[in-house]
């Protein structure tokens, strides 16, 4: 392999500087408020089956452990495969922390839950929720 | 019909400039997908990297080998960054003779399907972002250390697989006039001049037969001093049934690396539909449960190996011996294998479009949200407005009449394919008994395809023993 001196100086000063600018890119996030919140949730029945009816119950706590009342939540259900067609379910409080959704899964395997919405005082809040395995309708 | 001379399209081809425009565009779409992959949402159906990449480069990459011909190597911005990468580096070395043919790319073909279903590379935006990475990374090292199109004749699995897949595709590039190559004394199509460089791939024109190892990059048009050759229209696989010596490939009866990689690309067809099934992970769970292990790679590795080399491996030897001895053939084994392998490109075909083209067509508008929601990731603002989730594509029930025809009209192409090379090969012999085994395999290949699609689909990417 033969090369040029000069133009490989800029290519590897130009590839320096692009990686240095990544790494900056990567390491600069602020913290954010929402990341204290802690979710805690249960799925009846489990594990979720294709097809039925899922109920999903979700608390929601802050850094102190008390629960968050009063939060406007929006529950997606997303396959973790690309392209597939989402489950959108309304969530429903029902106090002391406690928030309702009714779920009806449309394919066998691995879905991420995606917790959307807005807590008391305007803190915009997003959590993903795993669930490996709904199981196919038999 | 030479597409070169068709209105709009035929002149956008003959500009000097086509592929270069083609592959800036493809070059930041990747550069998107790298940027999203890994500074964006690490949720698959919400991230460019895992939707472009699992949903629409692979989808209209097959729609465009069965549309026109293999227009994603056309476009590859792999080779626009080892085009720049080589005016500072200039390559000296010639690939190594050892690794000339396939064997490497089947390889590596096969450590990328396997790869893709052990780390559930659908579902890792910031994985697909690297693996993108890679791939530039490994095309600008080869490429820019040893000379010619070393990285897309015989390491890019991308390029393997296009290149089988386009000898079922309706166009070829081809000579016009053999008197005008006979006169020329330049050879400019494989040797270049000063203006344009030639085939990379070693591709000479006049004895250039088909699309195998054809990336289309059009550098033999620009070349040919003579305006001698056409991209035109063509039945889609008759090349599979030349027998002659084809240059920068020789005969196909003696490749057993090409017919190695047509069986591969077939029966990774079946496997990589089948792995997005219910029973998939019931087989995977049952094989864990046989071997003692909750680790993955070993369970994925012996359905790979059993799938992919042993049960073609003992289909193909049968119906070589059966067919051998019924059309009471002088030929071996292995060349009766080798002839008949090529047979299977077009069921494999039609089981890739079923495939891809499923996700294509029951996801391609989820590009709109996720492209929306990019826009807002870079810069904060909806300028695209609001994304919107709910725009995803046909249901999936209503996408399998498509990939039934899909699948049958694979099967009719393979079948007529297994019938000619019957009758070429026994002309006056019992042509029909001679291809009698190799018609139940291509049934047998069909009906497994259609079983599969016929099953309720399963997508899992955390841990399938877990």
């Amino acid at each position: 392999m033969r090369v040029a001196p000069r133009a490989q100086h800029r290519v590897l000063t130009a590839a320096l500087v692009l990686v240095c600018s990544l790494s900056c890119l990567a390491g600069c996030r602020r913290p954010d408020p929402a990341d204290a919140i802690r979710v805690s949730w249960t799925l009846d029945p489990s594990p979720p089956v294709v097809g039925a009816p899922i109920a999903a119950h979700l608390t929601l706590r802050g850094a102190d452990q008390k629960p968050i009342p009063g939060a406007r939540l929006r529950l997606e259900g997303l396959m973790s495969h690309p392209g597939m067609a989402p489950v959108i379910a309304a969530v429903i409080e029902r106090g002391n922390g406690g928030y309702d959704a009714a779920l009806r899964f449309t394919m066998a395997g691995d879905w991420i839950l995606l917790l959307t919405g807005e807590l008391p005082g305007g803190v915009q809040f997003k959590k993903q929720i795993e669930i490996a395995g709904v199981r196919p309708a038999s | 019909m030479n597409i070169l001379r068709a209105p709009l399209v035929g002149r956008f081809l003959r500009w000097h400039y086509a592929r270069p425009a083609m592959q800036c565009a493809l070059l930041i779409v990747a550069a998107a997908v790298v940027w999203h992959g890994l500074f964006g949402p690490q949720l698959a159906p919400r991230n460019l990297a895992t939707v472009l990449t699992s949903i629409h480069w692979r989808g209209f990459l097959i729609l465009a080998i069965i549309a026109v011909g293999n227009l994603f190597c056309t476009a590859c911005p792999m080779v626009l960054a080892r085009d720049i990468g080589r005016r500072v580096f200039h390559p000296a070395l010639r690939w190594p003779r050892r690794l000339r043919g396939k064997w490497l790319g089947v390889a590596l073909l096969v450590a990328v399907l396997f790869s893709y279903e052990l780390f559930d590379l659908w579902a890792q935006p910031r994985a697909t972002a690297l693996l993108v990475l890679g791939y530039f990374g490994l095309a600008l090292v080869i490429d820019t250390v040893f000379a010619g199109a070393s990285f897309c004749k015989h390491v890019c699995p991308i390029g393997q697989f296009n290149f089988v897949a386009s000898t079922m595709s309706p166009a070829e590039l081809h000579i016009v006039d053999r008197d005008t190559c006979r006169s020329c004394r330049t050879s400019d199509c494989i040797k270049g001049n000063e203006k344009q460089r030639g085939c990379e791939l070693g591709l000479f024109l006049p004895m250039k037969v088909g699309n195998l190892d054809c990336t289309l990059c059009l550098d033999c048009v620009h070349a040919c001093p003579h305006d001698n050759i056409v991209l035109s229209t063509r039945p889609p696989g008759a090349e599979l049934l030349e027998r002659g010596r084809r240059s920068g490939i020789g005969r196909l009866s003696q490749r057993a690396d090409l017919a190695v990689l047509a069986v591969v690309f077939t029966f990774a067809a079946l496997v990589s539909a089948f792995a997005m099934t219910s029973p998939a992970y019931a087989v995977e769970q049952r094989l864990a449960a046989t071997m003692g292990t909750r680790s993955e790679w070993p369970v994925l590795a012996i359905i790979f190996l059993v799938s992919l080399f042993v049960v073609p491996a003992l289909l193909l030897t049968g119906a070589g011996a059966i067919s051998r001895s019924f059309a009471e053939s002088r030929s071996t084994l292995r060349a009766t294998v080798i002839t008949y392998a090529y047979a299977l490109i077009p069921i494999g075909l039609g089981i890739w479009v079923a495939h891809y083209g499923f996700h294509l067509i029951t996801g391609g508008l989820t590009i709109v949200p996720v492209v929306q929601s990019a826009v807002v990731d870079a810069s904060g603002h909806a300028l695209l407005g609001g994304p919107f989730w709910g725009w995803v594509g046909l249901q999936a029930g209503a996408v399998f009449p498509i990939q039934l025809g899909c699948v049958l009209l694979g099967a009719v192409g393979s079948l007529a394919m297994v019938q000619a090379i019957s009758q070429r090969d026994q002309p006056s012999g019992p042509a029909a008994l001679a291809s009698a085994p190799w018609l139940a395999v291509v049934l047998l290949i069909a009906t497994t395809a259609l079983w599969i699609l016929s099953q309720p689909m399963e997508m899992r990417a955390v841990s399938v023993l877990g």
